[in-house]
């Protein structure tokens, strides 16, 4: 079997799908982590303007929507988010037309999955996403979220801080964005020192106070705290960090 | 800056207002300016008691002049009491909302002095919060019952919301319970900004008064009316007073009096109550054929299910013809599973399998439906009825014990079922 190993970015996944549409049985992925089987047959995949140009425009062909969908699953933490991509392309090839709403396809349940979860994951953050406000008033927001999302988080963010300048900073894939109060830019950053302003500690206290006084100690609901507000994200919320 | 201790006893004076939503505005930024409203609401944190905080709720000041007999806050009540300044707000406000911990303010008040000078104050902080500080943010206020219609009026042009709690279900109630607060008072403020709403539409004027409208809350479990009555009052309150919302709050005793019952109404009651309210606003159902007026809710079945054994008749329906308005009326599928069930048979005939897989919840559902002709649920009206109150013990407890996705438990708090 074949396996097409990707640099994780969507011009190569669509490279590799050009190739990998016409064979059933192969498999993409960019975790180089994976589990070979004893029978595979590793491709390491470079980027190829042309076969990506056509992947996308064959595509387009039968659902112009498509291409914003899949490249929404390619930011997909999930380490098979390449391969459902490429069941969902298979799907397109095959009825050679939407399969948006063919509901019933297992690869299009499984494609929707991912796609709510990265969107989901996006509109979580426009909640819980905490920032700090350092010395020279720029707002910091440092985070880990499951899913590639911090350059589709900007827009939210930019149009309601409006001249406020703010970084969202994504620990795990090192990467942030920044905004100067007019634009913003995606760029690597590894770690970041930050001098808070004087004001933070005491603004971070008054709402430990409110969160505490706003529950209603008589009706304890943990779990659906929980459901609601998972604790993998408590790590960058100061309510819940103690 | 406001210190930690009022801070504290404003926000604990003003938690038991249940409604936190910060939907239904769209609202934008201005240059120079701070802020906008989301139109499907964000939540931006959750406490223990599983609610979310998406607003800042807080009391202007807790010092009440009227003695209203469940609140923790009434005159007579030795609680501490405090007050906070216009600036104080806003600087809390703002500061909270550019760290990104709140989407607006939730602004309410005792009724301090007389009601025309907690409304002027109410008004007084919004208009500096939006003029003077630049806040775009959702803002919902309460109304002061009692209070002058043109300061109301002014205040309801800057802000998202308004709401006038109702209180309880009857005229009655009120009476006994709240008795400086008239049906009148409450019911004649809500429906002057319903016409000034309603006006600004037809003129078609730009969105000012209210682009969120309307909502107002009531207490279960303090007073004796039936779910029926509660539901008849919450309908009247949708098709008269065009509400965005009825919130109900079961009454948990906080204080102690001889005129209230010494323990409070359970979960379960508000819960159920949630349900029958989603029902009336999304699935087309009368409050009639949910619940009569002198009755309550089954405890054991949720009201779809309640409803669904009532009728049998209609039962079973098949998944592949049935319309919209009857599958959103079979226990267990929501209108997000219609919706995928309707598409996803305009291309293939859906089996039992199907459904499963494409996790629509059949644990009810099958008792209710075939596919392609094929019935999967027990049989006899006695077995089905037994199945499903053991479903329904699970739902009930699940739902207010314990949540494993976010679609469960945003279900439980809008009811959706």
């Amino acid at each position: 079997m074949k396996i097409y190993i990707t640099d994780g970015t969507p011009e190569t996944f669509f490279t590799a799908a050009a190739d990998a549409v016409n064979d059933e049985k192969c498999m993409i992925t960019s975790d180089e982590a994976i589990q070979l089987a004893f029978d595979s047959e590793v491709v390491k995949v470079d980027c190829d303007e042309n076969k990506c140009r056509r992947m996308i425009d064959c595509i387009a062909k039968y659902d112009p929507t498509a291409e914003r969908n899949i490249l929404l699953c390619l930011r997909s933490g999930d380490g098979l988010k390449e391969q459902t991509a490429l069941e969902y392309i298979r799907k397109i090839l095959q009825y050679r037309d939407s399969v948006s709403k063919r509901l019933s396809l297992p690869e299009v349940i499984i494609f929707n999955e991912t796609l709510s979860k990265v969107t989901g994951e996006i509109h979580k953050m426009t909640g819980f996403l905490r920032f700090m406000e350092s010395a020279n008033g720029a707002l910091y927001a440092p985070y880990s979220p499951d899913n590639n999302i911090t350059d589709l988080l900007m827009p939210h963010f930019a149009k309601r801080f409006g001249s406020e300048k703010f970084v969202i900073h994504d620990l795990k894939r090192k990467i942030a964005g920044m905004y100067d109060g007019r634009e913003c830019i995606m760029g690597y950053a590894g770690e970041a020192e930050i001098y808070l302003s004087e004001y933070e500690k005491s603004f971070e206290t008054l709402w430990k106070k409110y969160y505490e006084a706003v529950n209603i100690k008589a009706r304890p609901h943990e779990k659906q705290m929980k459901g609601y507000m998972p604790v993998r994200y408590w790590k960058f919320l100061p309510e819940k960090r103690g | 800056m406001v210190d930690a201790k009022r801070l504290e006893i404003l926000t604990e004076s003003a938690k038991y207002d249940v409604s936190c939503s910060s939907s239904g505005s769209r609202r934008s930024n201005v240059a120079g300016g701070l802020g906008n409203a989301s139109f499907g609401g964000i939540c931006h944190s959750f406490t223990p008691d599983g609610r979310c905080i998406s607003l800042l709720k807080i009391l202007m000041s807790n010092e009440c002049a009227y003695d209203c007999e469940y609140c923790p806050n009434r005159r007579s009540a030795d609680v501490p009491r405090a007050r906070i300044s216009p600036d104080e707000i806003c600087e809390l406000v703002i500061n909270f909302y550019k760290r990104n911990y709140i989407e607006g303010l939730f602004l309410s008040s005792a009724v301090c002095d007389t009601p025309d000078k907690t409304m002027e104050m109410l008004y007084e902080t919004v208009s500096k919060l939006r003029r003077v500080y630049n806040f775009n943010g959702y803002i919902h206020l309460k109304g002061i019952p009692h209070a002058d219609e043109s300061i109301v009026m002014r205040a309801a042009k800057l802000v998202d919301r308004m709401s006038y709690n109702v209180e309880l279900p009857s005229e009655r109630s009120l009476k006994l319970l709240a008795p400086q607060k008239t049906k009148n008072s409450l019911l004649l403020p809500m429906k002057n900004l319903r016409n000034a709403i309603e006006d600004e539409k037809q003129n078609g004027k730009r969105r000012k008064i209210l682009p969120a409208g309307q909502t107002t809350q009531m207490i279960v479990g303090a007073s004796p009316e039936t779910d029926g009555q509660i539901l008849k009052l919450t309908e009247a309150l949708y098709r008269n007073m065009n509400l965005k919302r009825v919130y109900y709050s079961s009454y948990i005793p906080v204080v102690r009096s001889a005129k209230l019952p010494a323990v409070g109404a359970g979960l379960l009651r508000e819960h159920r109550l949630y349900q029958a309210d989603w029902l009336i606003r999304f699935y087309g159902f009368d409050v009639d054929e949910i619940c009569p007026a002198d009755e309550n809710l089954s405890a054991e079945y949720d009201p779809k299910c309640a409803w669904a054994i009532r009728n049998m008749q209609l039962f079973p329906v098949e998944i592949n013809s049935a319309p919209l308005e009857m599958l959103l009326r079979v226990p267990g599928i929501g209108a997000k599973s219609a919706y995928r069930i309707i598409e996803a048979r305009r291309f293939t005939a859906l089996d039992f399998d199907n459904l499963a897989k494409m996790h629509i919840v059949l644990k009810r559902a099958r008792h209710f439906i075939t596919c392609k002709g094929k019935f999967y649920g027990l049989d006899g009206e006695e077995q089905v009825k037994c199945a499903l109150m053991l479903a329904n013990g699970d739902e009930t407890n699940e739902q207010l014990t314990m949540f494993s996705d976010r679609e469960n438990a945003v279900a439980a708090i809008t009811g959706e079922i």
